[in-house]
Parts: C-alpha cells; structure tokens; sequence
C-alpha cells in the first residue's frame, strides 16, 4: 500500500512526459459486468492499457461503448468484475475502504455535467475547500490560502467568486469549480469524462487549454475521455479506440489520425465533420448502429459492420497486438498504411 | 385576419421564407431581455442555409419564432416572417396549425424527449397522416412505413410497433424525422438535429437530410453551434451572436473571407483533426454579452481583440461586403483572402490564395 499513502505529497520530478521505470496506471485485462433483470452486460468486456507519468491518454468510443465505465472503474465507483488495475505500484480492485479513500486523494474524477456535479447548496469556496476539510489537512488558515489560489489558477476570482452559488455561474466557470475542486489535494492521476461536451466551442477551447496548463504545473497524468475526436487529439499523447466494451486500437495521437490500422477507427475518422468546406466527404463507411452488448457477436465484436470481415473474423477474438513500437491493434486484417 | 394561409399560386414567386427585422424580447423580473435584435433573411426553395452561434446567441429562438411556437403572453415579436408571401408572424395559433406538419415541419434538438413516450412509434407518424393528409387507416400505415423505410430504420415492419423508449438516440432522430417529412413540407427547420449524437450516427443523419432535402426540393433551415456541421451541407450561413447576425454569406465565401472578427474567432477555438496534438487552441477570453442590459457598441467589442473606440461606442450595422450576397457587422472587418488560411485551417496546407 506504499503506493497510495502519503497525502498530497509531491509526486517528485517526472519530465514533461517522462516514460521513464513502471507506468503510473496499468490496467490489466479488466472486465466491467452489470446485470440488471437477469440480464448481464460486459460494458468492459477484457481490456489492457497502460499510463504512463506526465501522460495523456486518451479514450474515445460511441456511446455505449465502455468508456465512461472504463473511467469509473479506475477511480473504483463501479466495480470490476475481474482483472486487475494497479496505481503507482498497487493493485487497487481489492482496497478495503480505508485505503480506497485514500487513493481517491490521487486519482480524482471530472464528469460530464458541471453543472450538476457541483452541490447547489454550497458556495464555491466550500466546495473546493471540502476535500481539505475532510482530510483535515493544514490549518484553517492554510486551507484557506491553498483554496484562493487554486481557484485563482483555473481562472476564478476567489474574492469575487468564493462567497457564491454554483449557480450563479456559466457552464464553463463551473467546469473550472470542477477542476479547482478535484486538484485541490494534489492528486497524480485525473480521469476526465467527457468534460468539454457540454460547453460551447469558445468556452471548450478555455478549458482545453486550462487543462494542458495545470497538467504541465501540477505534473498531472490524464486519461481523458470523449467523444469528439479531435478534442481527444488536441490533448492527448496517446490514443486508444474502444467498442462495443473492448479496444480496437492505441497508438501516438498522430500516428493514429495519420494512419489508422483499424475499420472502426477509419470510419470513426471518416464520419468526423471538419468547419471547411473545402474537405472533401468521404463517404460514411459505417452503415447502422452498433449491435446490442447485452448479446455481442461472436469473434471480433466490430465484425458485422467492417467492410473487411471473413469467416476468421467471426470465429477468433483478435487480440490486441503491436504492429510497430507503441502502436497496437486488435484485427485480424489490419488497415497497412 | 381573413387573409388565406395556404400558399395561392399568384404568390408562387416570392421567395419560401423571408424574415424581415425580427425582433423578440421577453419581459423578466430584470427587465427585458432582447434574445432577437433584427434580423433579416430569405431562403429559396431547395437551398440550405445554416444558422450558427453559440448558446444565448438567440439562434434557437429565432427558429421557433419563424415556426410560431414562442408563448404569444411572454415573448414580444416584432418585423415580419413571411413564409411564400404571406405573412405569418403573431399569426393566432389556429391558423398556424394549416402550416404546420404540410407546410412548415420542424425537428427538435432532442431526440429523447420529442416523442411521446407511451405511444408506439407507428401511431404517432400515422396521427400526422390521418389529420393533415386525411388518410385513411391502411393507407396511414403503408405510408408510415414507407416513411420509416426512406429514413433508414431497418425492418421497419417491426419498429412501427416499438415504443420510443426501444429505440437507440438515433434512431429515434430518424423516427422524428420521418414524421416532420410525413406530410411533404416546404419547409424544414432543424434546430440542432445531431447534437448529442455519436459522429457516426450524426453523419448518417446529416447525409439523410441532405438526401430527402434533395429529392423533395425541400428548404431547409439548419440551426447549430457546430461550424463543422454547416461547412460542407449548407448554401449559405448566417453567423449570430447575442441576438445579432454579425455576418452572412454564402458558405464557401463565409470561409474563405470572413470578416467579422467573432467568426474568425470561432472558427479559430475549434480543434482541428489536421492539426498535431497539442496545438494550443486560440480561444476566445470573457463570456457573451447580459442581453438584458447589452453594452453600448458592438456586443463583440468586449471580447474583441481588434476592437477600437468606435466599437465600444457604436453599434456596427449589418453591411454589404464586396462580394455579393456577403454581408457583416463589424466597423474595422478583417482584410480578407488568406486570413483563413493562417488561421490554421485544418493544417491541411492546400488551401488559401486562389480566391478570384
């Protein structure tokens, strides 16, 4: 457990994304399972990943794919059914509750909805102040300190800002609460799910690149995840593609967008709307909707809408599996570039 | 009001929809809030024109407005919407309902709560039929089907039986789609159709716009936030912010030449996927304009990063550029060809230059 203790404390020097010893977060073949009226569904259905310190990785999918739950079982709110995730060198699936309150302290999570995702009732200075509270961490006076500049460096005025209501705020200076909020004890990893999606395109551009500045201060490692493709690649280093709860591909966010190896991701890629009308459209390649996870197909779970299926396709799951340095993917007929 | 509604051919000329100096407020315990401030448009039979803005930009308003769906006690409409000539703004409800579903269809931004719940899909495109069209029961049905088979939902013989609730997003988009198209309007305001859809799913839906727009020589009022999703299906844009047009023009000029410094703006926060990761985004600092107590001037001027005195003082009108059909509100607009281009348009190299 030597892994989670220690507080806010400083996680050490790690270069702008230092890759150097263990990954900070390695998840290993990790299996989400819900049932709900007798009904069982793998959102996460056996994936593998790694994150390394000072790291972004980003995670995009359709809806219902298992990204969100991805997420949510990294900070332990759902439960893996099996597998195994390790942070910072522990393996946290089998915490009691002590501990896992003391690894949320570093691995914190942003959501979706900022508005919704701050307590109405509470002025913004308490809100951010809370989890400082709660670990009793400094004196009065010393909280109060740390919760003024963080809130300074997100962009909000705290002595304008930290007697009022979530609701006196815009979406976006709420998101910016939401942040102030999950740094304030200093955690090293930050699940971000969907966190721009409910902002309007100025105001997403702020806090993308809010989000880049507090991650090169507080050396944060992120795994962010969304839907819109060239908001995951503007942040991350790394991409991986997830569907139908398992994962298609992950490689350098350059190379991904420049030469995908995977169907599914170059008919994400192809459906994606550019503001120029000088791009040419590609046809949609992806006819249809993704098939029902409560009872997926057999084999490659992408193989009853990629144009490249065989019979192979519907007999053997393609593991993922490198096909040149830090770029892998699950298909048996991969796109060559 | 004893003027007929229905188009009469004598009018056949004037254009499908033209808005003239729409304003619309709302009276709030703060005082007025001006969420339309004059705006002007037309739009021809078989074209596309694209509304864009952000949220509070008045966009959303100013489709329902056009539709007649605004609470006739709160919100106070002025100017004029004709729509084939005749004149349909503060028209009593009655009346609007002739239009409404065989003249003018409309298709909401959320697809979750637009259908009734506890009714199954087949019943609730047939009710359209039946009242506008007067079909009978057999007749509702085949139709319906058809409907359903035009706007993709596979085996649509199953489906007309699925509540709402059975369906995915998408598909529930294409059933409200079906039923805007039921009866043939002339007109289709789409407020937001793919918002909140996955991207594959947006495209299939924009591409079937595009499809059933085509072949029924449909018009079509394309309302987003998403500069993306106008660029390449729309005729002509028409930008807004805080209650203002700040810039019209035919989509390929609106690129290409923009002049109003806020599009540019937009244009510019927007991630691209021809940039590398980690390009810093150009956003733009400070929120839109209180609309209920605007600032004299310009209502970009505070966020402007050209602005000048004149802007702070004086209120920009809606001007003719050189191109035709291009016009903007801005007092100092941004020299023209390239600017785009440095922009960083999708650093797909490529483009700029060549504009004639």
């Amino acid at each position: 457990m030597s892994g989670v203790s220690g507080v806010g404390v400083d996680s050490g020097e790690a270069g702008e994304s230092g890759v150097s010893g263990d990954p900070l977060l390695a998840v290993d073949d990790l299996f989400v399972s819900f049932t709900r009226a007798r009904r069982t569904v793998q959102a996460v259905a056996g994936i593998s990943f790694t994150l390394n310190q000072g790291e972004t990785l980003g995670l995009v999918g359709e809806s219902g794919c298992g990204k969100s739950t991805t997420g949510r079982a990294i900070v332990q709110v759902d439960k893996p059914t099996s597998g195994t995730i390790t942070f910072d060198g522990a393996e946290i699936t089998a915490l009691n509750r002590a501990d896992l309150r003391l690894l949320r302290t570093q691995v914190q999570m942003i959501f979706q909805d900022p508005i919704s995702s701050l307590n109405p009732r509470r002025r913004v200075a308490d809100i951010v102040a809370e989890p400082l509270n709660i670990w009793k961490i400094g004196t009065k006076e010393e909280r109060r300190t740390k919760v003024d500049a963080m809130l300074e460096s997100v962009g909000i005025d705290p002595a304008v800002a930290g007697s009022r209501y979530p609701r006196e705020f815009s979406g976006g200076q709420c998101q910016r609460i939401s942040i102030a909020r999950a740094l304030v004890l200093e955690p090293k990893l930050l699940v971000c799910d969907e966190i721009v999606s409910a902002l309007d395109v100025s105001v997403q551009a702020q806090i993308l690149n809010l989000l880049e500045d507090l991650k090169r201060a507080h050396n944060l490692t992120l795994f962010f995840i969304a839907h819109d493709l060239a908001v995951v690649k503007n942040v991350s280093d790394r991409v991986a593609v997830m569907y139908l709860g398992r994962l298609c591909e992950i490689a350098p966010s350059d190379v991904l967008y420049a030469a995908p190896a995977h169907h599914y991701t170059e008919a994400l890629l192809s459906s994606a709307v550019e503001p120029n009308p000088e791009v040419k459209r590609t046809p949609v390649i992806l006819a249809g909707e993704p098939p029902s996870p409560i009872n997926p197909p057999s084999g490659c779970r992408f193989r009853t809408r990629c144009p490249r299926a065989e019979a192979r396709c519907a007999q053997e799951v393609p593991e993922l599996r490198a096909i040149a340095p830090g770029h892998q993917v699950a298909c048996h007929f991969p796109i060559r570039s | 009001m004893s003027r007929p509604l229905l188009p009469d051919p004598s009018v056949q000329t004037a254009p499908l929809l033209a808005v003239d100096d729409l304003r619309v407020s709302f009276a709030t315990p703060q005082g007025e809030l001006r969420a339309v401030q004059g705006v002007s448009l037309t739009l021809e039979r078989g074209k596309t024109l694209g509304i864009v803005g952000e949220s509070g930009s008045g966009k959303t308003v100013l489709s329902r407005a056009i539709m007649g769906l605004l609470p006739q006690g709160s919100a106070t409409q002025t100017g004029s919407v004709r729509y084939q000539g005749q004149e349909i703004l503060n028209a009593p409800t009655k009346e609007l309902r002739r239009l409404w579903g065989t003249q003018i269809a409309m298709v909401f931004q959320d697809p979750m709560t637009s259908l009734n719940p506890v009714q199954r899909i087949g019943h609730q495109i047939t009710e359209t039929l039946k009242l506008h069209l007067k079909l009978g029961r057999d007749e509702a049905k085949e139709t319906a089907l058809s409907l359903l088979m035009q706007v993709g939902i596979p085996s649509p013989v199953e489906r007309y039986d699925a509540y709402p609730n059975q369906l995915s997003g998408g598909m529930r988009q294409r059933v409200i789609i079906a039923i805007a198209l039921a009866c043939a309007p002339r007109l289709l305001m789409a407020d937001e159709p793919t918002t909140g859809l996955d991207v594959t799913v947006q495209a299939q839906i924009l591409d079937l716009l595009s499809t059933l727009q085509r072949d029924r020589e449909m018009g079509m009022v394309l309302v987003t936030h998403d500069l993306g999703v106008v660029a390449t299906r729309t005729d002509e844009i028409i930008v807004m912010y805080a209650g203002n047009v700040v810039e019209r023009a035919p989509t390929s000029v609106l690129f290409s030449q923009m002049s109003m410094p806020y599009t540019e703006a937009l244009l510019r926060s927007i991630p691209r996927i021809g940039n590398p990761s980690h390009t810093r985004l150009q956003a733009i600092e400070g929120r839109p304009p209180n609309l209920i107590a605007p600032p004299a001037g310009c209502p970009f001027a505070p966020r402007c990063p050209y602005a000048q005195d004149k802007c702070r003082r004086e209120k920009p009108p809606l001007v003719e550029g050189a191109v035709p059909g291009h016009s903007y509100a801005c007092w100092f607009p941004l020299a023209t060809a390239g600017v785009v281009a440095a922009a960083g348009g999708g650093g797909a190299g490529g483009r700029g230059g060549g504009s004639a």
